[in-house]
């Protein structure tokens, strides 16, 4: 009895709580960067509209999709998250998204956004459901200094970047060892970037169409060469990952890798003026570099859905969004902000604005995301080491995104 | 309910069928929150994966949820993965848990010899056991690290090998590293457990053999074998299990890679379920990988429960 009176006392005293706060917006992120400025945007969102609390998680990037797929089908998802293209489809399919395209109309904010990001943004059905927050194209690293010494020129084939490849990968002390390889590709999750600047440049070749095709296998096996025929990736390749690539291309250990200017100022402050970028190399007619897409969305689930939308949108309006990619290294997608942008050396912002006329996204498919996560690394890890041909990958993953 | 149930079982001589229900009832009354929380967190999640191995079911398609009866067992004993990561659990199993069981013997019969510092040497031989897994998965994979990994610098340096190898990159050496890993990680358990019983043997028994000029070897198998068999017993049971279950070592270390070279069918199980999402089929490999460890560790029992008797 006592029991019961005091469980009413609680709900009673709960529902006075939740009726004063009148609303909080979970939203969950992803961050590598320890110095987090999320806090500070989220006071100065609260501060400005007062009522609405957010709660901002940091989820660890490895296991991000898997615990938001897990959360929305346990009725435990966020009010909003970050989102990239490839988990679209399935979000959409899951009914996971809100349509914002009545927000957008209204919200002052949509004009000042990067051209064609909000097209590039948009779901198969024709619908909004994502706002960009924040953009990267991939490039091409390159040790200047190795070039210079060894009169290379920046490759603009896939023919050069071989021969360069080669020239780049030697035995620097005499010790019979190999201290500094060509390229530095990733092998594990995430590399599928690399091998498509190799693959689907490729005239008639793309990831939906055509990969089975001579000039398709032609891609794949041109990777597995590199690897097994000149050597001039580092034995370690089939597992490396973002920080095992990075880390050797800074340490030396490597040339060339792939990457965005996320990485830029970590590299130039390892590095100086040893590095510089340029777009990726031309492949069998055609070039191909990936377009790393990240915006934010209101989930169907949200319990207030016009303060979710608040909160997002803060986020991809002038200034909030420059402080925003300050801490994650990408570029912003206000205009106003890209314009007075001075966070990164040139060189990478130019490589970066260089590549964007061949820059792709990858296929608005409900297959991108198994071809991401478990497809493309274990066919391609099975290619270097031999257990597989070009020819078997590349049916594997016609054969994904045929089901 | 006391109450009820005493007016339910009243008798004209009140009191002696009480006391018998009340001893009737309270062991039941006792284990019951044990076995509620063990049906609630094990029992029930259990049923839900048989439950769900026998539906097409696709996290990202919450709505489907189709019955196809045995269609996914039928796929898993056609799918060619499902065999590679069965071998390679066979030989994770094979070898990792004798390799801790002798390591382990060893260790334990070095840590009943009186020498200094002896308890010292006992609370440190623990550590292995006592680190979480993702944080020896971490240490190790810097360990095999084909650039600035100790192991290869280790070895150029001894002229072992002539060229430093991607240990955890290359499918001929990447199980048995991480198994390498395992055996590390698991011997103190061992060497802890049989400790205990080394030290549960009577000093007395040795002193008879030794007066009937039994030898070292001798004593070590009629009496210390036969007096930590026991121990040893359950010890291999406890591991079996564990280590047959154990992915997360493998899973920090390499995710499965390169290619399948490191998938175990717990591993797989969760590839399928967590990362492809398909819980039908990832609960079908984990219902099947349920049904064979059952197997050997029924066989296990029967065996070695008739040789230590």
């Amino acid at each position: 009895m006592k029991l019961a009176r005091i469980g009413a006392a609680s709900a009673l005293a709960l529902a006075a709580g939740l009726a004063q706060a009148d609303s909080t917006v979970h939203f969950w992120y992803h961050f590598d960067n320890a110095d987090n400025p999320m806090d500070a945007l989220v006071e100065e969102f609260e501060a400005a509209n007062p009522g609405i609390t957010v709660e901002a998680e940091n989820v660890p990037w490895n296991s991000y999709y898997d615990q938001l797929y897990t959360a929305i089908i346990g009725g435990n998802a966020p009010d909003a998250a970050m989102v990239k293209m490839f988990a679209q489809p399935r979000l959409v399919e899951m009914g996971a998204l809100e349509p914002i395209d009545e927000q957008l109309a209204a919200w002052e904010g949509t004009d000042g956004l990067q051209d064609n990001l909000l097209e590039l943004t948009k779901a198969a059905d024709g619908s909004h459901y994502y706002l960009p927050v924040q953009y990267v194209v991939l490039y091409l690293y390159y040790r200047a200094d190795m070039f210079e010494e060894l009169g290379l020129e920046v490759p603009q084939t896939c023919e050069d970047f071989r021969a360069a490849a080669k020239a780049l990968t030697r035995d620097t002390d005499g010790d019979g060892q190999t201290d500094v390889y060509g390229f530095g590709f990733r092998g594990a999750k995430g590399g599928h970037d690399h091998w498509a600047s190799f693959t689907l440049a490729r005239d008639g070749v793309s990831l939906t169409d055509g990969l089975s095709s001579e000039a398709g296998t032609a891609g794949t096996q041109f990777v597995a060469d590199l690897f097994r025929e000149d050597k001039v990736f580092p034995p370690s390749a089939p597992n490396d990952g973002f920080q095992e690539i990075i880390g050797a291309f800074k340490a030396g250990k490597t040339a060339m890798t792939i990457h965005h200017i996320g990485s830029a100022n970590g590299m130039a402050e390892a590095l100086g003026d040893k590095v510089s970028a340029a777009p990726v190399p031309e492949c069998g007619g055609g070039r191909w570099t990936s377009f790393g897409d990240e915006s934010t969305a209101v989930l169907s689930s949200a319990s207030d859905k016009e303060a979710a939308w608040k909160w997002i949108a803060f986020l991809s309006s002038a200034g909030n969004n420059a402080r925003f990619n300050e801490a994650t290294g990408q570029l912003p997608v206000v205009k106003s902000d890209s314009e007075s942008w001075s966070l990164h050396p040139q060189r990478f912002v130019e490589a970066t604005v260089d590549s964007l006329p061949f820059a792709h996204l990858l296929p608005n498919s409900s297959a991108t995301a198994d071809f991401v996560n478990t497809v493309w690394p274990t066919a391609m890890q099975r290619v270097l080491t031999g257990d597989i041909t070009a020819a078997e990958m590349n049916e594997e993953i016609t054969a994904l995104f045929d089901d | 309910m006391t109450d009820a149930t005493m007016t339910h079982a009243q008798t004209p001589d009140g009191s002696l069928p009480r006391r018998a229900l009340s001893r009737r009832v309270l062991p039941y009354a006792m284990l019951s929150p044990a076995v509620i929380v063990t049906l609630a967190i094990v029992f029930l999640p259990m049923v839900q994966t048989a439950w769900m191995s026998l539906h097409d079911y696709v996290l990202f398609r919450p709505n489907d949820f189709d019955w196809v009866g045995l269609e996914n067992f039928r796929r898993a004993l056609g799918d060619e993965v499902f065999w590679i990561s069965l071998g390679h659990t066979v030989i994770w199993m094979a070898t990792t848990i004798p390799a801790q069981l002798l390591l382990g013997l060893a260790t334990a019969m070095l840590l009943n010899q009186p020498f200094p510092w002896r308890p010292v040497a006992r609370a440190l031989i623990i550590i292995p056991w006592a680190l979480p897994s993702v944080v020896i998965a971490l240490m190790w994979v810097w360990i095999y690290d084909s650039n600035y990994g100790v192991a290869n610098e280790f070895l150029l340096r001894l002229g072992l090998i002539r060229q430093a190898v991607p240990w955890l990159a290359d499918p001929d050496t990447a199980l048995a590293a991480i198994i390498l890993t395992l055996t590390w990680q698991g011997f103190p358990f061992f060497a802890v457990m049989i400790l205990a019983g080394l030290q549960s043997i009577p000093k007395s028994y040795y002193e008879a053999a030794a007066i009937d000029g039994a030898s070292a070897w001798r004593q070590f198998w009629h009496i210390t074998l036969p007096g930590i068999s026991g121990v040893m017993m359950t010890a291999v049971l406890l591991r079996l299990i564990w280590v047959a279950n154990s992915f997360d070592v493998i899973f920090v270390m390499t995710g499965g890679g390169p290619g399948y070279a490191t998938y175990t069918l717990p591993l797989y199980a969760f590839v399928k379920a967590r990362t492809n999402l398909d819980f039908g089929y990832g609960s079908a490999i984990a219902v099947l990988f349920t049904l064979l460890l059952m197997g050997v560790v029924v066989v296990y029992l029967r065996r070695a429960g008739k040789a230590v008797q």
